[in-house]
């Protein structure tokens, strides 16, 4: 039984985890309809920001995790300005070919400068845990898992109740009738992939005290964080937070019970039943087009 | 119009003559490597890459390889698989047939070479990996694939034999390993050796190399309490294994690797969570091996720190051994650049008949292309260093063990 809630625990843990990193892809596809193949590469500079203050500086990577965000964030910003915004409306196939440009110039950049290289984050209290009863609870995880809810339900207040988050929704729904409106399409799209990018590079800044961080990571991060939107809704942001949850306990039952072959076939297993059934996600509210 | 001819003459004389200069004072044996310069496996191809380098580099500075008092130049040209088996055939034909190298040097990682072998037994060049040692790679057939290591079954030897001088010994034991070629044989052979040694497995997994959270995995291996925990890795696997254990706070009495921890980011990355970890190795600079060109173990490890600011793992200095058997075959053969498919032939036959004593130790290559004589050799990181823990008259240290629990850890 203890295994069993352990597994419930470590499956929530990672589950909060895949979904502090796919939220900025369900807000980018949310209201640009971009597939954005780079998300990974957003991950990975945030996780190698919060790397270099803490190799580098000293920094301890919690108090380092502005500078992913900034950093990842402002990357996002100008990519957007410069490239995205000149493809943004263009046929879906252009987007996808754009960003996955993007992909490539990153990790090869990624590679250039800071080598093939296996780097991990560790300070005197990584991996370090608690217990609760049998149960063991690690806290670097446990803080991910509680600021990717922070972060989901940040995002969804922001996006409900401040001025900016409603223009952004008015862009996303019908961009010509908020174009008339006043509203200025291309700063909000901006602002939203820089915003989306932001919170990634926090998921990376997290992410790098646990997990062994390198230039090419980026691209099964994407995959994972596309699997996760699919699975909670493409572009509805608690999707994000519900299908990385679902996800995360599924793959942790899959490799306590069966194997940890079977955790990785599962994510896609699961896209595939989803596609098929269910294409709005889980709950019914995302995007299909 | 004498003059005339006789410039002519001059003119014809040096057109047939000063390329053929030119040519003599640049013939160099051009030599092609392929290695994972980037991908899973980027860090360990990268190290194959300077052991390569430090090798070229210290034969140039001689002037190259003597052959018949005479020193031809190597320049090797490297090309990066990516860590993709598919890329490293295509590598290999296009070195065979597009670069026409005069040698190819092995490759990294037992899957991609697995790949590129048919190419170049096909093309009849000799390969000699220090990088690649899969039982399923000698078990082909081929005449031209050639590997310093021991077999990768056999290579974890000394991580399951440094249980009989342990104390209390060990009674069980789990293993786990991803799922590639090596790493997988590792498992089976640290299951062969478990069972001669009468320890009991409680625990078998091997998972996708593209696993990313190790931790439920971990979770199952620390309800079965094993003793030991025995781990088919590569550098990313090992340091992955290291980060969940202490996150699911389990510390097995030992935990071993086949691979990854004797790469020196294996510590620097770890820092003080590295201790006590054990590590299979076919080297290490403290034993009795030495030869004209490098000199002693020690002497080697003094001068690639110097070089490279950082010690040798042991496959780098399984690949210099290899370049370095080649190179003497290549001189005792009297072989000159351009090489043809003839020279390679005969290089192949001197490969398989020689007998070498290297700083690497000794190379004699077996039928199938291994090599047959090996050391199974444990080392266990000890206040940061690698310690040659195993077998026992070649130990700095004792081992540490056991393993004191993550709590108590300072």
């Amino acid at each position: 039984m203890s295994l069993f809630v352990q597994a419930l625990v470590t499956g929530l843990l990672m589950g909060g985890v895949y979904a502090a990193y796919s939220s900025g892809f369900s807000l980018i596809f949310g209201v640009m309809n971009i597939v954005n193949i780079f998300h990974g590469e957003l991950i990975m500079i945030g996780a190698f920001s919060t790397y270099w203050m803490f190799s580098l500086y000293n920094i301890d990577p919690f108090l380092a995790l502005p500078v992913s965000i900034v950093s990842v964030g402002v990357i996002g910003y100008i990519v957007q300005r410069v490239l995205i915004n000149r493809v943004v409306e263009a046929p879906p196939m252009i987007s996808y070919l754009c960003t996955f440009g993007v992909h490539l110039i990153l990790s090869n950049l990624a590679l250039l400068l800071w080598s093939a290289d296996f780097r991990t984050v560790t300070t005197s209290y990584s991996g370090v845990g608690f217990g609760v009863g049998p149960i063991t609870i690690p806290i670097a995880r446990l803080v991910t898992f509680l600021i990717a809810i922070a972060t989901t339900y940040g995002l969804y207040l922001f996006l409900e109740k401040a001025r900016f988050g409603k223009a952004i929704r008015a862009a996303s729904q019908d961009k010509e009738m908020a174009r008339l409106l006043g509203i200025d399409i291309k700063k909000v799209y901006a602002l939203t992939f820089g915003l989306g990018a932001a919170i990634t590079g926090l998921a990376g800044g997290l992410l790098s005290t646990y997990f062994v961080i390198y230039p090419q990571m980026g691209l099964p991060y994407t995959i994972i964080a596309f699997c996760v939107v699919v699975l909670g809704g493409m572009g509805y942001i608690p999707g994000a937070l519900l299908g990385g949850l679902l996800l995360g306990i599924l793959q942790s039952l899959t490799a306590t019970y069966l194997n940890s072959g079977l955790s990785v076939a599962i994510t896609f297993i699961l896209l595939f039943i989803i596609l098929i059934a269910k294409p709005q996600g889980i709950v019914g509210k995302g995007i299909v087009e | 119009m004498r003059y005339v001819k006789a410039l002519l003459f001059i003119g014809i004389v040096a057109g047939f003559l000063v390329p053929s200069v030119l040519c003599a004072q640049s013939a160099k044996f051009r030599i092609g490597c392929e290695l994972p310069l980037t991908g899973v496996f980027g860090k360990d191809g990268n190290l194959v890459k300077d052991a390569y380098t430090f090798w070229a580099d210290t034969i140039n500075a001689t002037g190259g390889i003597n052959v018949k008092g005479k020193k031809y130049p190597v320049e090797i040209v490297f090309f990066d698989d990516k860590s993709d088996k598919a890329e490293s055939a295509k590598l290999v034909e296009r070195m065979a047939t597009v670069e026409k190298v005069d040698l190819i040097l092995g490759g990294f990682g037992s899957d991609s070479v697995f790949a590129a072998t048919p190419i170049s037994e096909k093309y009849k060049y000799p390969m000699i990996s220090g990088g690649a040692s899969s039982n399923k790679l000698f078990e082909r057939g081929f005449k031209y694939y050639f590997s310093t290591l021991g077999k990768a079954t056999e290579e974890v030897r000394g991580c399951v034999e440094i249980a009989t001088i342990l104390n209390p010994k060990p009674k069980t034991a789990a293993i786990i390993g991803a799922d590639v070629l090596f790493s997988a044989l590792a498992c089976e052979g640290y299951r062969s050796y478990l069972k001669k040694a009468g320890i009991e497995e409680v625990y078998w997994e091997l998972f996708p190399i593209s696993l990313d959270d190790y931790n439920s995995m971990m979770f199952k291996v620390k309800a079965k309490n094993p003793d030991m925990v025995l781990v088919g890795s590569h550098l990313k696997v090992a340091l992955s294994v290291m980060k969940s254990l202490k996150e699911v706070d389990f510390a097995p009495k030992l935990v071993a690797f086949s691979y990854g921890p004797t790469v020196p980011d294996f510590v620097k990355s770890l820092g003080k969570d590295a201790e006590y970890v054990v590590a299979a190795a076919e080297w290490a600079p403290n034993m009795p091996y030495k030869d004209a060109v490098f000199g002693t173990a020690k002497q080697l490890n003094d001068n690639y720190f110097k070089r490279f600011q950082r010690y040798p793992d042991y496959v780098e200095v399984a690949s210099i051994g290899g370049a370095l058997v080649q190179q003497w075959c290549i001189e005792k053969l009297g072989l000159v650049p351009p090489l043809k498919e003839a020279d390679r032939v005969k290089l192949m036959e001197e490969l398989h008949n020689g007998d070498w004593n290297t700083v690497y130790g000794r190379i004699k290559f077996g039928a199938d292309g291994a090599n047959v004589d090996h050391p199974p050799i444990a080392v266990q990181v000890q206040n940061g260093k690698l310690t040659t823990v195993f077998p026992k008259d070649a130990a700095e240290q004792p081992v540490m063990y056991p393993a004191k629990p993550w709590k108590e850890r300072k």
